[in-house]
């Protein structure tokens, strides 16, 4: 029975096989996702540098698994992504629930939208999406750098809203949209925030994003507003340079933070590149200011990218409670090791 | 039994199937290139221009005239989709593109595709697949050991696509099939990576 059984299955996936060599019909359901895990070792023997994710000291620690579904019907489509695991689950806000609680956390909705194209030039959105704000993202498979920056997590990850995109031309594109407060499947206080992103494609292989997010959410003082720029440049086929600036005020308050932070990278190889990200990051209500350097490595082999990384952060205003034998400290350094595999 | 049978035929249907990877050749500069002289017995001039001038706007959809030299002369540009697939897993991996270029006098015609440039891609923050400014590599690049093998198949899934572009483009110049025939945009698939 169980060989008949088996042989059944093999068949079955034999013929699916064979049935997608020959097949020509409407875009197939798109599944694709990444795994990944890393060990890191603090320098000051703490859990320093807590910026988002591997912030585990002296650990084989994991990060996600990450699964994404995609299927376009004629103009239609959706996207459907959910990630397990401690970057995107506890680290991540909010949980299925959409709170942020250990006890309860299940999985971490990444992106969850339904999109209709009018026509080759303009498309809605509605659902749940990776914000169109900053550099760097939730998924390691689509940062160069495995650490994160202070940027990446003082801004918001995702946006829940509409939105409308329009394509003026291949160099410039605009998009505008209501959204609820960061990071939340609800938004108590109503509709809140209002989005746009200007896109501008100067030459090919240069985009940049000009992006401002403006919103009160639930129990602020004050309307928050972020102005972003993001951008990245692939000079040549081995050089890309990226760099990533924003502004964080909430009227009425001294809250908010500024930062500027720079990616060049450079691929030797297509297996290996090295690439840094220079970082400088005030906060406005204390007025501190952190500084950071790292150097980070992608070799490749297929889907499997590891990231070797050393990383250097110096704080002297003690923002961080960087520790080291017990007592404060303003500097702080670790390497680490990733994985990565994506699919 | 009758099922053992029908596993092992299907195994040798997908060897069949892997048999058929057609190997693009090498021009004087070294870049990949098909290329094809083909008679076409009691077609005109006119009659194979205004032919290529529909098969230019008509079934490829990433197809893209870009100039016309001469009367004679049709120069496109195109790009495929390589998709993965691993069982019932299936994405876009990257795109070929590539430069078309047909050349007709009375009763014969010529054309080649060159210029392959695979362009990976990569997923974005909002789970779509794009190119993300990359600017790509040559076909005919060599590729070190970590990734060779995966370099060699875009080589293989371009030729197959190539192949079948090519059989397509004759059969309609030479008047054996029509633009009705279904000629998908996005045939390429591979089993596993």
């Amino acid at each position: 029975m169980k060989p008949k059984f088996l042989l059944s299955l093999l068949l079955l996936l034999s013929l699916t096989l064979i049935t997608y060599a020959q097949e020509a019909g409407p875009a197939p359901l798109q599944i694709s996702g990444s795994v990944d895990t890393y060990y890191k070792y603090d320098f000051n023997k703490a859990g320093n540098i807590k910026t988002y994710f591997a912030n585990e000291q002296n650990s084989v620690s994991l990060g996600m698994i990450d699964l994404a579904l995609k299927k376009t019907t004629g103009k239609a489509s959706f996207v459907g992504e959910l990630s397990f695991g401690p970057r995107g689950q506890s680290q991540s806000i909010p949980n299925a629930i959409g709170s942020y609680n250990e006890e309860t956390n299940s999985f971490h909705i990444q992106n969850l939208y339904i999109s209709y194209a009018f026509s080759e030039k303009f498309s809605m959105t509605a659902g749940y999406m990776g914000t169109f704000i900053g550099y760097e993202v939730i998924s390691p498979s689509a940062n160069f750098n495995y650490s994160t920056s202070y940027l990446f997590g003082a801004g918001p990850f995702q946006n829940a809203g509409i939105k409308a995109a329009y394509v003026f031309s291949n160099k410039i594109s605009v998009m505008a949209g209501l959204f609820n407060d960061w990071n939340v499947y609800q938004d108590f206080n109503g509709v809140s925030h209002i989005g746009a992103q200007l896109t501008v494609t100067p030459v090919e292989g240069w985009t940049a994003y000009l992006n401002v997010l403006s919103g009160k959410s639930a129990g602020a003082v004050g309307t928050g507003t972020i102005f972003d720029l993001t951008t990245a440049y692939q000079i040549t086929n081995k050089f890309k340079l990226g760099l990533n600036a924003a502004d964080y005020q909430v009227n009425h308050t001294n809250e908010g933070y500024s930062g500027i932070a720079i990616y060049p990278q450079y691929a030797f190889t297509p297996s290996l590149a090295l690439g840094v990200r220079g970082e400088t990051f005030k906060i406005k209500s204390s007025g501190s200011h952190v500084n950071s350097f790292t150097l980070s490595g992608n070799i490749k082999s297929g889907g499997l990218t590891f990231i070797p990384e050393v990383r250097f952060d110096t704080d002297k205003d003690l923002s961080q409670s960087f520790m080291k034998n017990g007592l404060g400290t303003k500097t702080a350094s670790q390497f680490s090791l990733a994985a990565v595999y994506t699919f | 039994m009758k099922l053992i049978g029908c596993f092992l035929f299907l195994i040798f249907s997908s060897s069949f199937c892997i048999a058929q990877n057609e190997e693009l050749l090498r021009d004087e500069h070294g870049k990949l290139i098909y290329y094809k002289l083909v008679e076409a017995k009691g077609c005109t001039k006119e009659q194979l221009k205004e032919r290529v001038n529909l098969f230019l706007r008509k079934p490829y959809k990433e197809l893209k005239l870009k100039t016309i030299r001469g009367d004679t002369v049709f120069v496109a540009t195109g790009k495929l989709i390589i998709n993965k697939t691993v069982l019932v897993m299936s994405h876009p991996s990257g795109e070929v593109l590539y430069h078309f270029q047909a050349e007709i006098k009375d009763e014969k015609f010529r054309f080649w595709l060159t210029n392959f440039n695979f362009v990976p891609y990569q997923r974005d923050r909002y789970g779509n697949f794009v190119t993300g400014g990359n600017k790509g590599m040559p076909l005919e690049s060599s590729m070190d050991k970590l990734n060779v093998a995966q370099w060699k198949e875009y080589q293989v899934q371009t030729a197959n696509y190539v192949s079948q572009f090519a059989r397509v483009f004759k059969d309609y110049m030479v008047g054996k099939i029509g633009l009705d025939v279904a000629v998908p945009n996005k045939i390429v698939v591979k089993r596993e990576w």
